[in-house]
């Protein structure tokens, strides 16, 4: 509906994330290389799963089970691969505390951890704001608007900018749980992240329905202030526990 | 609290990342706001097109053999103006090569970077009279070519022309047809790798006769801003302190690197070879008015500089024709700049021991002059690349940003590691092409149908 608003969807999709990067990330290079290295591991976890459900599409979009399924097994995929960006964070900490040894300086901080933990998930975040929601607006810098049948009251751009904020919020925030929770050895943190991604792509199935997207949603929201909630909690006693230690 | 180590450590690599991003990005809104207008032009015939133009109507299979011949001649083209360029450096022609690379950055800023204008102006309507856009764009590209060879000029400036050089030829590049891009970017890779690579590599070679006399390469180079921390000692050489820390973790010894690191930064920045002098070689062309411009990009190690930095420059190779008859025959002539990447991928682990090549023992400079040098080719055929993706969706141009990012990033971490002239093409290249075939062929249908739906996970 003219630049003015593409840029506006983008925006709502994209400016929470904007605003973490300019004012926390962009002042640490090792932290830009942090996001940019997630945002590529996304994509390329993207790029596997569609290799792997390429020959199974176009879905039929009236039976919702297929795309349970997809959704199950984007997930379970995904939590994987954060496993795996786990373990190489950890060979990567290793890295950084010899590196410092050697030039005589402290070694990580707790906050530094968590600093590269928020790195990790807002470019998750991104890769997923970007994907799932920049990609198809392009239209929308045209002239006119669309309405999607399962969200009549909104514009389609609309509901997915909202909707890919909640997820970008979601992604940015398990991260640093999810590492804490694995370097605690916290059971509860390494199940929530996971069982949250899970009912988080699970809710959105719900947007198949007509009008369902105002149901959708705002538990979608619910999960988000859930999780940063949280987070937060969980940030919050790690710095006051270090705040006595010291 | 000290400072922790996060605070300091990839600034290198930022400070070369961020031009190229920024060049990509502009060259993306470029390619955006003004491909409407070009669709109907017709196929200009350019040193990337001699052999055969592409036509939508042509099979896949003349279309590809078509392309290929036509990425075969142009790296014929440049593997002979660099040989030329070796040549001439060799005897020493080094003036004639500043003066002629001043002249060709002068005709690049202000025919492409003038035609550019002129179609911005055009299609936003932008109300500027002819005589002022003239004497701005006058000015432009005068202020321009003082920027790139003298040595009085604020390094910011010089960073923003490199720029904005990068985005012009790049821009220039994305009028070419589809195939022939995808394939003259695939082919220049490999060049690149041979001619860094190989002993009789004509970059290799260049670097050599460079190393020996001790002095600069006359190429385009970026130069990312010397990075000033307040420990300088360890500036520059973190990177590869960060590495052997790593591989002696792997148990693999890897001698650090000794050496006395001067943290001067005062007259670092006209100590800083910046030198970048385009060498271009005229084109023995039949073509009234064909120039040749070959650009030399220079790339200078990243870390370390106790080696001493071998800067591989490579040339670029650009042909500029002049347009001839009407615009409806076929034998129209475009200017067209080629940057081919030459040398840019030498990188060096050490600094430039060029520019300081002060120290008694020659085996260590100080590193404090040195960002990191990226050769001006590699910017073109990124953002060629990035261009080219920008001309199909938006997801592939996030897609080859990322590789091509990734690429750049590794390289950097190779060189940092192999300490030796490092083809800075090959990988990104490769990583972007993939990259844009898999996100369009597989990516998108699972994205888009997926979202259409409003399904996200």
């Amino acid at each position: 509906m003219t630049v003015a608003a593409g840029i506006g969807y983008a925006l709502l999709a994209l400016g929470p994330s904007l605003a973490l990067f300019v004012t926390v990330i962009s002042k640490k290079p090792f932290l830009i290389l942090t996001v940019l290295s997630s945002t590529l591991l996304w994509l390329v976890s993207l790029i596997v799963l569609s290799g792997f459900w390429r020959p199974f599409l176009p879905l039929n979009s009236a039976a919702s089970w297929p795309f349970a399924v997809l959704i199950i097994t984007s997930v379970a995929f995904q939590e994987g691969l954060r496993l795996l960006f786990w373990k190489v964070y950890k060979r990567l900490e290793d890295m950084l505390d010899a590196f410092a040894d050697r030039v005589s300086k402290p070694r990580l901080y707790p906050t530094d951890k968590m600093l590269i933990a928020l790195a990790g998930g807002l470019g998750h975040g991104a890769a997923h704001a970007v994907f799932f929601c920049l990609s198809v607006l392009t239209p929308a810098f045209g002239p006119a608007t669309f309405f999607a049948d399962q969200c009549p009251k909104l514009p389609f751009f609309l509901v997915s900018s909202i909707i890919a904020l909640a997820f970008a919020t979601i992604h940015t925030f398990s991260m640093v749980i999810a590492f804490n929770g694995y370097s605690d050895g916290n059971k509860l943190d390494q199940l929530f992240v996971p069982v949250v991604h899970l009912v988080a792509g699970m809710v959105t199935l719900i947007n198949f329905t007509t009008g369902g997207c105002s149901i959708g949603i705002p538990i979608l929201y619910i999960i988000t202030i859930l999780t940063l909630l949280h987070c937060g909690k969980m940030v919050w006693g790690k710095l006051t526990e270090n705040q006595i230690r010291l | 609290m000290e400072s922790s180590i996060l605070e300091s450590i990839g600034v290198e690599i930022i400070g070369v990342m961020s031009p190229v991003s920024i060049c990509m990005l502009l060259v993306v809104l470029i390619v955006y706001s003004l491909s409407p207008a070009t669709d109907s032009a017709p196929p200009i015939r350019s040193a990337a097109n001699l052999v055969y133009l592409e036509v939508p109507t042509d099979s896949t299979i003349q279309k590809l053999e078509g392309a290929l011949l036509n990425a075969l001649v142009f790296v014929i083209i440049i593997a002979v103006v660099t040989f030329l360029l070796v040549l001439l450096y060799y005897y020493n022609w080094t003036g004639f090569l500043k003066n002629y690379m001043r002249f060709s950055a002068f005709f690049v800023l202000g025919s492409m970077g003038g035609s550019i204008f002129l179609s911005i102006i055009q299609h936003f309507s932008v109300p500027v009279d002819s005589i002022t856009c003239f004497v701005l764009l006058f000015n432009f590209t005068i202020v321009g070519v003082l920027s790139i060879f003298s040595s009085g000029i604020p390094i910011f400036l010089r960073q923003s022309y490199m720029v904005a050089l990068g985005i012009f030829v790049a821009a220039w590049f994305t009028k070419l047809p589809e195939w022939t891009t995808w394939t003259l970017l695939v082919t220049l890779a490999i060049y690149d790798l041979v001619a860094v690579l190989a002993p009789a590599g004509p970059l290799k070679l260049l670097v050599e006769l460079s190393q020996s006399r001790d002095e600069e390469l006359p190429a385009l180079i970026y130069e990312a801003r010397p990075t000033v921390l307040a420990d300088s000692r360890h500036q520059g050489r973190s990177l590869e302190l960060l590495f052997g820390a790593a591989s002696q973790l792997g148990s693999v010894e890897m001698q650090p690197v000794s050496g006395n690191h001067i943290g001067t930064r005062e007259g670092g920045e006209q100590n800083v070879h910046p030198e970048v002098i385009v060498s271009e070689s005229t084109n023995p062309g039949n073509l009234e008015g064909l120039l040749q411009e070959g650009d030399e990009v220079e790339r200078s190690p990243l870390v370390g500089g106790d080696l001493g930095g071998r800067s591989s420059s490579s040339s670029v190779g650009s042909e500029y024709s002049v347009v001839v008859g009407s615009r409806d025959a076929p034998e129209i002539v475009a200017d067209e700049e080629r940057s081919p990447l030459v040398e840019s991928r030498r990188r060096g682990s050490g600094n430039e021991r060029a520019e300081r090549g002060m120290d008694d023992d020659g085996s260590e400079s100080e590193l404090a002059s040195s960002g990191i040098k990226l050769g001006l080719g590699d910017f073109i055929f990124y953002s060629v690349l990035v261009g080219r993706a920008a001309m199909y969706d938006l997801m592939t141009v996030y897609a080859c940003y990322l590789a091509i990012i990734s690429g750049l990033g590794c390289t950097l971490i190779l060189l940092s590691v192999c300490r030796q002239a490092l083809p800075a093409l090959p990988i990104s290249i490769a990583l972007g092409v993939v990259f844009y075939f898999l996100t369009r062929l597989l990516m998108e249908p699972f994205v888009v149908g997926t979202t259409t739906n409003l399904l996200m996970f």
